[in-house]
């Protein structure tokens, strides 16, 4: 199928996002022709301010339009601890518990030998910096359950250790509000090894 | 449980097959080349979601198809299981009562085989890799937590073994990264080992009977695992963990100058012995024989105790290969209770109540029609 160059360049643009592919691609792209120019004009503007605008907070690795971040600069978050996610949309999904008050570090990934990230590659030496400060009492591994996170998580409470914090990590196993007749047999599994006296 | 009706679309030489079986022993004749092995590899494949003789999924695909299609009603003792599997370029699809499954170790152990063909001779005069990949997959059949477990196990070698490479390119340095992945791998192994010990004090306890049997009374079968570290049966995790310890405390330096992981589950081994003597080496090619179908036998009825019904047998060219005494023996011991398949050139000079009754098939250049 040949289609005008315009029309070509966006379809190849929407390919570029995550999970899109080239019928989806020109789904869109058509629907875009349908859209009123000013909608399309907030559209495009919307786009390129957020990767403008937005940055990367210098204490904690957050996606932030001002430098600290609002949750590095809420004064009444509480400064004693640190919960160590993979991803800003993990602090994200943190926010929504409301239930944390404390703040975070965003690692950007895991380590992960075999893709060749080493501890040095993730935001490890910044969060070794920000522990230097003595308010922080405990820090909370919260990457994700797989090998990798698992591997980043004993990694960053070996190094840890001898500063005398205190380390904990996150719990896994049955999600809450489930049926156990529902779950499947490897978090079944998980959650017997991790089952606790009561 | 049994296979009631096998639809095949685009699998190796069949366009379309549509095929219903009795749950007896069911005949499959042809002359060679005709697609004898292809019906017994599509009922495994349904089952096992992979093919005992390849790893590459797209051999499974006919000739210039996209996809081919494995779809089979399965009867076990609750009740119809229908089972579906697309196998594509892209990767493959598995339906199960119609729903489809998310992960392919879901899929596997709805339907349960064992399969008996002349590679098979492999697992007991094969290498070490025959008889590993030989645990695992029966492991699998009756535990999904343990494909899940071998899963995490390869990822943490594979992990494990890039971290090594970099050390010994001098690209990495950090120390403390390696005993985390050693930890790590120490922790999956120690699981892997423990279930392998498991499993074969099991297997040997139905094989020994059966081939004692077999052998008219003359042989005693033992199975020996042979880790490739110092582990043993009947430790805890605790204690085996320590063993992988100790080992790959000593070993460090040698296998960042090697650049992998020489140690674990991955090295293991098993060894089959007869009469004291390790069959691989000493046994002649009918003990050996002997000694496989002895396993596999003990397979079903290990089976048969671990999920409460025998699973289905396929024996892929095997009866025209064992002696009169053998093959009555074998027949016996399936009569009644299992569901096979036989594929073979020719039933004559096997003279067997078992097979005189049996639903008989013809193949014919990818064609299949019951002649009996």
């Amino acid at each position: 199928m040949h289609y005008p160059e315009p029309i070509t360049k966006l379809i190849d643009s929407f390919m570029k996002l995550p999970g899109i592919g080239p019928k989806t691609a020109a789904r869109l792209a058509f629907f875009v022709l349908s859209m009123k120019e000013e909608t399309v004009l907030d559209f495009a503007k919307a786009l390129v301010n957020a990767k403008r605008n937005l940055s990367y907070c210098s204490v904690c690795g957050h996606i932030t339009d001002q430098d600290p971040c609002y949750i590095c600069e809420d004064q009444r978050r509480d400064r004693r601890v640190i919960c160590v996610v993979q991803d800003p949309k993990d602090v994200i999904a943190m926010e929504k518990m409301r239930e944390y008050n404390g703040l975070y570090h965003v690692l950007h990934g895991a380590i992960s030998p075999m893709d060749g990230i080493g501890p040095e590659d993730i935001n490890i030496p910044d969060l070794l910096k920000r522990l230097q400060d003595e308010t922080v009492e405990e820090v909370i591994l919260a990457t994700n359950p797989n090998i990798e996170g698992e591997a980043t998580a004993m990694y960053i409470s070996r190094l840890l250790k001898p500063a005398g914090i205190r380390i904990t990590r996150i719990a896994h196993g049955l999600p809450v509000g489930g049926d156990l007749e529902y779950a499947d047999e490897v978090t079944l599994s998980k959650a017997m090894e991790g089952r606790r006296e009561v | 449980m049994y296979i009631e009706e096998l639809l095949l679309k685009d699998y190796r030489n069949y366009g379309e097959l549509e095929v219903r079986f009795e749950n007896k022993v069911n005949v499959i004749l042809g002359e060679n080349a005709q697609g004898k092995t292809n019906v017994m590899e599509s009922i495994y494949v349904l089952a096992m979601a992979k093919s005992h003789r390849t790893s590459n999924d797209k051999e499974l695909i006919r000739w210039d198809n996209d996809y081919a299609k494995i779809e089979g009603r399965i009867m076990k003792s609750r009740g119809p299981l229908p089972m579906q599997l697309v196998i594509s370029k892209k990767g493959k699809r598995a339906k199960v009562n119609h729903l489809e499954q998310s992960r392919l170790s879901q899929y596997v152990g709805n339907m349960n085989v064992v399969m008996f063909a002349p590679e098979d001779l492999n697992l007991v005069k094969g290498s070490p890799q025959v008889r590993r990949r030989f645990i695992d997959m029966e492991i699998g059949q009756v535990s999904p937590v343990y494909l899940h477990d071998m899963g995490q196990y390869h990822k943490i070698l594979q992990q494990r073994n890039s971290y090594l490479k970099q050390l010994q390119v001098r690209k990495m340095q950090d120390m403390a990264m390696l005993d985390i992945l050693t930890d790590q791998f120490i922790t999956a192994s120690a699981k892997i080992a423990a279930k392998r010990f498991e499993f074969l004090k099991l297997l040997q306890q139905w094989a020994e009977p059966i081939h004692h049997g077999i052998s008219r009374g003359l042989e005693k079968l033992e199975i020996d695992y042979k880790p490739s570290a110092d582990v043993c049966d009947g430790q805890d995790l605790s204690k085996m963990m320590k063993v992988y310890y100790e080992k790959f405390d000593k070993i460090k330096n040698r296998e960042i100058e090697r650049g992998t992981t020489m140690f674990g589950p991955h090295r293991d081994d098993l060894a089959f012995i007869v009469n004291g003597r390790d069959v691989q080496t000493y046994g002649s090619q009918g003990q050996q024989r002997t000694t496989a179908l002895s396993v596999k036998l003990a397979e079903l009825e290990l089976i048969n105790k671990e999920i409460g019904e025998y699973p289905i047998l396929l024996l892929d060219d095997v009866l025209s290969e064992l002696d009169d005494y053998r093959q009555s023996h074998l027949l016996n011991t399936i009569q009644g209770k299992v569901q096979t398949f036989v594929t073979t050139t020719s039933v004559d000079g096997i003279d067997h109540s078992t097979l005189r009754e049996a639903a008989t098939y013809r193949v014919d250049t990818g064609k299949m029609e019951k002649i009996q």
